[in-house]
């Protein structure tokens, strides 16, 4: 092995010459001067990953460094000449110059002039900034303290006066309005509410300033901003990723973000609840909503793929963000060796894997709907009308258990009898004789007393025996229903009652895991309907039979079969179970059933009756009676009157002989009692409604914890040393005492207040949010190789500020738009721009090109085509046609095929568009947005001519254009220029200048001549999007205005918050 | 036709580099048209000079079998629904598809092999217009990936890492170099629409995505129905001087702003609007073939009239090609032939085969072979051993990474050339094995990139598109 592996790694993440410049200049600081160059050039080879040490040298270390190395050593604290360190780095000899020519790494004089005077000054190690608490510093003094609005102007203007610079004046208020609430809320303010503010700051002065953030903070808009950021962070999609990338179900999850962020809800419940909502004591449902978070990773449905591997990288992912989005650090660097820059072990990344390993989740899945675990989480108006039905529930089941009456045998009888049984059925089993059976030759039939008549055990049976008749008609399209009953022996916990699922195949083979199944498990019937058994299957369990050894029990299986393939909705909700005549809640357990094309046919099938094909399958040992299939779902009273029909005379005969069970009089008691069939009826609705909510994927702790290994070189299949949950606590904080060594304890760790990093690199990013880049730039790396922040100070007071204030949110924001630094006219002049290009020092205002989602937003907004639902399913907009051809997979999955929404939804906020992973949006790529296949923390911002293209000819623009055309027509005044000022004001939150409003004028008194002499163009460029033009307005007008539109949306001023 | 509007004028530049952190690899300045660009002295690529200017890859995805294609194994004749010798299975990682197969019968090919061109290259009967340029290519026959399934493969070879995230190759090409044309994108990509053959996987848009490098960056598809570039065209009803009417006007605006606001990114705005009209222009001029002549339509083949197959695509590569656009990426998809292998491979040989050696003859007619590199090959191959039970006539097969064939041609790379072998049954390698990342740093080298020094820091750490590994392939360079 070559020194090759060094030269790739390391990175010159050095600190932009402007915070060098800043810096005293006498003494170089460690952490900012002197690691980096260190962390650079040398830790690859002589950090802290021991397999890659060289020379055994440590130079990460005080006590690396010193180290005597027979008579010498690389850091001599005082004499650079005398330090290994330096005459490496200085000397002539090629051979001996570190670092090495190899590694393509080489040191700048300046960078050399630094080390020296570093060894000189005594060769001082400090701990990493990040690694150290943060402290509340003191709000600094000013010479000026008149610009001062809040603490954090301070720090800033303590810099510029350091600087000798002056911050900028402030922008106006409709300026500052405008910026603010792009931010804050993503749309730009109405001209009514720029007027109101500007007569507000008149009248108001400082307080209208106040006012109006609380009135954006207030907005359920803001947390449909707020959620934006997150969704990035977080990957959120609508499809699964990879080149399946069929579509998932997580948009409740989405909805849970935006609700957060409007609802204030402090930051540290924010982390905890998405951590290990869960596992918190007796999680509400919003809880485990939260617990999406841990579940937004990309997951691969290719066949064939090795389930451990991608198991694997599935955990690797949740890691990674965990490290990104709240720590600033690459937690995956350590998931193949030791971290190259940051003193975490390979064994810390295992230990936080550990955290993440439990879940119940299948490595290949996710080809159809959702991966398990999945759990129904009905939105808010089902949540009430459940809440309803609940409480009508126990109020029916309290009059039921008042009301106690006696029975008489002849009303049961007369019950019994009017009750009938469909005669559709396919099959139709008494059980009383072989002959029902397929093969009839068999031996080992035994007869048992039934519910009517006989009942057979099969379990001894030879050859196996299989249902008998024509067969019955199977598809994932067409309905069918099971009725039965089963008298289970003591045995009989886990044991098939009719199979047809291919468990014995090879797996290659395309029947293997196909099939329709009921069995008994735990006591509950099961039902699975598989494609490919697990991943691809319906497995829906009962919850509530209850089932008994040696007790008579009525089961009603029905599948309501559809035609729909939709990743919304559970796939499993197509089943419904039935105990005694009586409805059940259902668990879904797994939900990936394919539905096959309209051309398929319903299959003839015989099923296995108490055995499945798998390797020493258990045989069902217990008693069957009166097996009836029918080839639709039978209705709650058919299923109950089936159940009347069969079991009331035998209830009654075993009472006459007074040998009946406590079960077989419940029977009776239910059939007598009206109320009972009330309490049927709620109760199927709200199980109803439980089925039809949506799905979405989960956190779900196995009962019993997998046991995590370091992974050797990172190979799934190269398990190393067994590791515990746990965090690498001298470095980064001790456990809280007593948190469980779980998620959840996970969570209180990293909100504990004086985490290092959890409170830096939130509000850092916050500050991003509003003013383009975080006070540490690299957002995405607080660790060694991370840039050293601008204004470390205010870094640290705004962490303190945000963690003492109960983790607030909204607090937060306030305080940063209400800061003269954040209000500041964004304009430079050519010196300040040559001076501080990335605007480091905040001598002026943010300006920086809106995100994708805002310009579009943006423009449906001021158009007035904007519908501001607040969540719900994603929809699609206008979307080119074909986009998706040559490139998605042919297979006919879920999320495939992009069906444009009608109506309201072509015009909801970006941020509701369905998220295909692999082809998204073009209009949110094209302006940066990521694909969201892993979490990112920030975006670039590119300048493209493809941008260009977009606002000028892409339908969602031009329809914006025209209905801004028409709204300035007929809202602007009946003269041009004021109809032009209304559409630019609406655009950019102010009027046009002189100069602006002569180009605008000139515009439209082109394109009118233009259109003049072409009506057919104008009427065709007026009628682009589904919208009605406004038929009033002639043509030609219409098309100028909607050219002069068009252009103003086209501005730079426009697409930029400045 | 090198001028790139102001920008390239503008002062600022430099600071705008600094302002979004391109780095210096940047140098390139990856404005998606943009001019070829003095590149900062402390890292100028290219490194060394170049062999090839652009690249046309023809990926071809889903796995083509080099065993019915390209690597002729007469030693496996005979040998039918045999075991694969323990001794060559090795170790071999096998997809869940064949996890459970309880035996691994040799399946040797049903398709005859002849030797072709002067340098007598053994190809099957199902290429015979490759075989007409036998002895322009260079067939790689001992390439081999780490990877078992289509997406980490797909995702390895086009971005050197198997986990999504990294630029792929043409970005980082794009990002090295620059662009050489002013009108046009330096980074294009055709999707194939199935011709004979079948669409099968799904593609990702990653795969010509630009991972953490700039979006910029991403190469930007054309497509055969529709916009050929996504929103090119005006809406109806605007004409092309109601357009430049506008925008003359808007760039005024702007003008006004800047000068008030001074920020110089409305200066790059302005650039862009104005490189975005000359697109409108330059690419549908592009994509018109109409006035290709007949005999090129004869060369390429009958597809090659049908919009977005893989034929008109090649004559489109070609048309690119001759416009100095930097990389040129199509795709066809369909050869993952687990089953029914020799139904479908005929009809996949037969979409690709006559354009492909089309558009090799042709670049060269036009004296464009020469500087122009063009890769042909899949992912990864298949396996040796049937996937279910084989009969002669009638197999599918897996999934196989541990060898597999491709070919390169033009652009410094030997002509009529063999590199490397598989062993007996085309499982292992046998000599000359070329990694991936070998094959990367071979085309980075052969576009004049020293593979190690084209690096991007990101999150702390410097990214290659070779990562810590990749040997150039000096055998193959003429």
């Amino acid at each position: 092995m070559s020194g090759k592996l060094v030269c790739t790694i390391g990175i010159g993440l050095t600190l932009t010459t402007l915070v060098a410049m800043a810096a005293e200049k006498t003494l170089p600081d460690y952490g900012r001067d002197v690691r980096p160059i260190l962390s650079d050039n040398c830790f690859p080879c002589h950090g802290q990953d021991s397999k890659k040490r060289m020379a055994g040298l440590r130079l990460d270390s005080y006590e690396g460094a010193t180290a005597d190395r027979g008579g010498h050593s690389a850091l001599v604290p005082g004499k650079p000449e005398a330090s290994a360190i330096y005459q490496r780095i200085t000397t002539e000899q090629a051979s001996k110059r570190m670092p090495p020519a190899y590694s393509n790494h080489t040191l700048t004089k300046e960078q050399i002039a630094t080390l020296r005077q570093w060894i000189g000054n005594g060769g001082q190690y400090a701990k990493h900034w990040a690694f150290v608490p943060p402290v509340r510093p003191s709000v600094p003094e000013t010479k000026d303290r008149a610009w001062v609005r809040q603490p954090i102007d301070a720090f800033v203007l303590q810099r510029l006066e350091a600087e000798s610079l002056r911050p900028s004046p402030p922008a106006s208020p409709g300026a500052w309005l405008r910026r603010a609430s792009l931010d804050l809320t993503g749309l730009p303010p109405s001209p009514a509410e720029v007027d109101a503010f500007a007569a507000e700051v008149k009248r108001k002065g400082e307080g209208a300033y106040a006012a109006a953030a609380d009135r954006l903070l207030a907005s359920p808009r803001y947390g449909e901003r707020m959620a934006m950021d997150w969704l990035d962070v977080a990957r959120y999609a609508d499809t699964h990723g990879f080149n399946n990338d069929a579509a998932r179900s997580m948009w409740r999850w989405r909805d849970w973000v935006i609700q957060s962020f409007n609802n204030n809800t402090p930051y540290d419940r924010f982390i905890t609840e998405q951590l290990a909502g869960d596992l918190l004591p007796k999680p509400t449902l919003d809880q485990r909503i939260a617990t999406g978070f841990g579940r937004n990773h990309v997951i691969n449905s290719e066949g064939g793929i090795i389930d451990e591997e991608y198991r694997v990288s599935y955990v690797t992912d949740r890691v990674r963000t965990l490290g990104m989005a709240w720590m600033g650090l690459t937690l995956e660097c350590a998931h193949c060796h030791d971290h190259k820059f940051d003193p975490l072990t390979q064994r810390d990344h295992y230990r936080f894997f550990a955290f993440f390993n439990n879940v119940a989740e299948i490595g290949e899945d996710g080809r159809v709907g959702n991966a398990v675990p999945i759990m129904p989480a009905p939105t808010s108006a089902q949540q009430s009308r459940m809440r309803e039905l609940e409480a009508a529930e126990a109020k029916l089941q309290k009059q039921i258990e008042n009301h106690k009456s006696a029975w008489s045998a002849e009303e049961v009888t007369r019950i019994a009898a009017q009750a009938t049984e469909p005669a559709d059925a396919v099959l139709r089993m008494h059980c009383d004789s072989p002959d029902e059976f397929e093969k009839p030759a068999a031996s080992g039939f035994a007869l048992q007393p039934g519910i009517v008549g006989q009942a057979c055990v099969t379990a001894n049976v030879d050859p196996k025996p299989t249902t008998g008749g024509k067969g019955v008609p199977v598809s994932a399209r067409e309905p069918l229903t099971f009725s039965l009953w089963v008298r289970p022996a003591a045995t009989d916990s886990n044991a098939p009652l009719f199979s047809t699922v291919d468990y014995a195949t090879n797996i290659a083979a395309t029947s293997y895991g196909k099939g329709m199944e009921l069995r008994l498990a735990g006591g509950e019937l099961e039902f699975r309907f598989a494609d490919h058994f697990p991943a691809y299957s319906i497995r829906v369990r009962s919850d509530g039979a209850r089932l008994a050894p040696e007790q008579w029990r009525h089961l009603t299986l029905v599948y309501t079969g559809t035609t729909k393939k939709a990743a919304d909705r559970s796939q499993a909700s197509w089943v419904r179970m039935f105990a005694d005549g009586r409805e059940l809640p259902t668990v879904i357990l797994n939900d990936g059933l394919g539905i096959p094309g309209e051309t398929s046919k319903p299959q003839l099938t015989h099923f296995r009756v108490g055995w499945d094909n798998s390797a020493a399958g258990p045989r069902y040992a217990g008693r069957l009676d009166e097996v009836g299939v029918w080839p639709r779902a039978l209705t709650g009273d058919e299923i109950a009157s089936v159940f009347h029909k069969q079991a009331l005379p035998y209830a009654v005969e075993a009472a006459r002989q007074k040998r009946a069970t406590a079960t077989e009089m419940t029977w009776v008691r239910v059939a007598l009692n009206q109320k009972e069939r009330e309490l049927e009826s709620v109760r199927s609705e709200l199980l109803a409604l439980q089925r039809e909510a949506p799905s979405m994927m989960v956190m779900q702790e196995l009962e019993k914890p997998r046991e995590t290994h370091i992974l050797i070189r990172g190979g799934y299949n190269t398990p190393g040393e067994k590791v515990e949950p746990g965090v690498p606590e001298e470095l980064l904080g001790a456990w809280p005492a007593g948190a469980p060594k779980n998620r959840l304890g996970l969570a209180k760790w990293l909100t504990k207040p004086d985490h290092p990093l959890t409170s830096r690199v939130v509000v850092n990013r916050f500050w991003q949010q509003l003013f383009g880049q975080g006070l540490v730039k690299t957002s995405d790396n607080f660790g060694l190789q991370g840039e050293w922040p601008s204004h470390p100070e205010l870094l640290d007071w705004l962490a303190r500020e945000f963690v003492d204030s109960g983790w607030n949110v909204k607090g937060l924001l306030r305080e940063m738009v209400l800061s003269a630094t954040y209000r500041q006219d964004s304009a430079a002049s050519k010196e300040l721009i040559a001076r501080d290009p990335e605007n480091r020092l905040l001598a002026r205002g943010p300006r920086f090109r809106l995100p994708a989602e805002i310009i579009r937003d943006q423009a449906l907004e001021v158009s007035g085509l904007l519908k501001n639902h607040l969540g719900g399913p994603s929809v699609y907009p206008y979307q080119p046609a074909d986009l998706y051809k040559g490139i998605v997979v042919a297979a006919d999955y879920p999320g495939t095929k992009y069906v444009e929404s009608t109506g309201d939804d072509l015009y909801r906020r970006s941020l509701y568009t369905f998220w295909k992973r692999t082809v998204p949006h073009p209009v949110m790529t094209v302006f940066d947005a990521p694909d969201r296949e892993f979490c990112i923390v920030r975006r670039s911002t590119t300048n493209t001519p493809l941008q260009a293209l977009t606002l000028l000819n892409d339908p969602t623009f031009v329809e914006a254009s025209r209905r801004l055309a028409e709204r300035s027509i007929l809202e602007g005044g009946s003269k041009p220029e004021a109809r032009l000022a209304f559409a630019f004001r609406l655009a950019v939150g102010r009027a046009p200048d002189e100069a602006e409003m002569r180009i605008l004028q000139k515009t439209l008194d082109q394109m009118l001549t233009s259109y003049k002499t072409d009506e057919k163009g104008a009427e065709a460029f007026v009628s682009v999007g589904s919208s009605h033009r406004d038929s009033t307005i002639p043509a030609s007008e219409l098309a100028a205005y909607t050219a002069v539109a068009n252009m103003i949306l086209n501005m730079d001023e426009t697409i930029t918050k400045g | 036709m090198m001028e790139c509007g102001k920008y390239s004028n503008s002062s600022s530049r430099r600071q705008l580099l600094t302002r979004f952190g391109y780095g210096l690899g940047a140098a390139a300045l990856g404005n998606l048209l943009g001019a070829p660009e003095a590149i900062a002295a402390d890292n100028t690529f290219p490194n060394f000079a170049p062999r090839a200017k652009r690249i046309i890859f023809l990926f071809q995805a889903g796995g083509p079998s080099h065993l019915d294609l390209l690597d002729y194994k007469p030693e496996m004749k005979g040998r039918f629904d045999q075991d694969i010798p323990p001794s060559i299975f090795g170790t071999q990682r096998v997809t869940g598809m064949v996890a459970q197969q309880d035996r691994f019968p040799v399946v040797p090919t049903m398709y005859g092999f002849k030797q072709y061109g002067e340098c007598g290259r053994w190809l099957s009967e199902l290429l015979p217009h490759t075989g007409k340029i036998a002895d322009e290519i260079c067939v790689m026959r001992a390439m081999h990936t780490e990877a078992i399934n289509h997406d980490p493969a797909i995702t390895f070879i086009q971005t050197g890492s198997q986990l999504p995230g990294r630029p792929c190759l043409g970005s980082w090409v794009h990002y090295g170099l620059g662009s050489e044309n002013a009108n046009l994108p330096a980074f294009v990509v055709l999707n194939s629409l199935p011709g004979n053959g079948m669409a099968d996987q799904g593609l990702l848009s990653r795969l010509w995505g630009a991972g953490f490098l700039p979006s910029m960056y991403q190469g930007v598809q054309f497509r055969s129905a529709g916009d050929p570039v996504l929103y090119l065209s005006n809406p109806p009803g605007v004409s092309r001087e109601q357009r430049r009417t506008v925008l003359d006007n808007l760039s005024a605006l702007n003008q006004h702003l800047h000068d008030r606001a001074g920020d110089p990114e409305i200066e790059t705005r302005i650039a862009q609007y104005e490189m975005a009209f000359r697109m409108q222009a330059s690419v549908p001029d592009l994509v018109d073939t109409s006035k290709e002549s007949e005999h090129v339509y004869e060369m390429y083949g009958p597809d090659s009239r049908k919009p977005g197959t893989f034929a008109a695509n090649c004559l489109l590569a070609r048309r690119l090609a001759e416009r100095n656009v930097r990389f040129i990426q199509l795709y066809h998809r369909g050869w993952d032939h687990h089953d029914g292998l020799t139904t479908k491979l005929p009809a996949l040989a037969k979409d690709t085969d006559q354009p492909s050696a089309a558009l090799i003859m042709d670049l060269k007619q036009r004296g464009l072979l020469d500087d122009t590199l063009v890769i042909w090959g899949g992912e990864f191959g298949r396996t040796p051993y049937a996937q279910g039970a084989p009969k002669p006539d009638k197999y599918g097969r897996d999934h196989h990474g541990r060898v597999f064939s491709l070919w390169m041609a033009g652009g410094g790379v030997k002509k009529g050339y063999a590199h490397g072998n598989s062993d007996e049954f085309g499982f292992n390698v046998a000599d000359g094995g070329v990694h991936i990342h070998d094959l990367q740093a071979t085309i980075l080298h052969l576009m004049g990139i020293d593979h190690e020094k084209l690096v991007y820091s990101f999150q702390g750490r410097r990214f290659r598109l070779t990562d810590v590994e990749g040997h150039v392939v000096k055998e193959i360079i003429a």
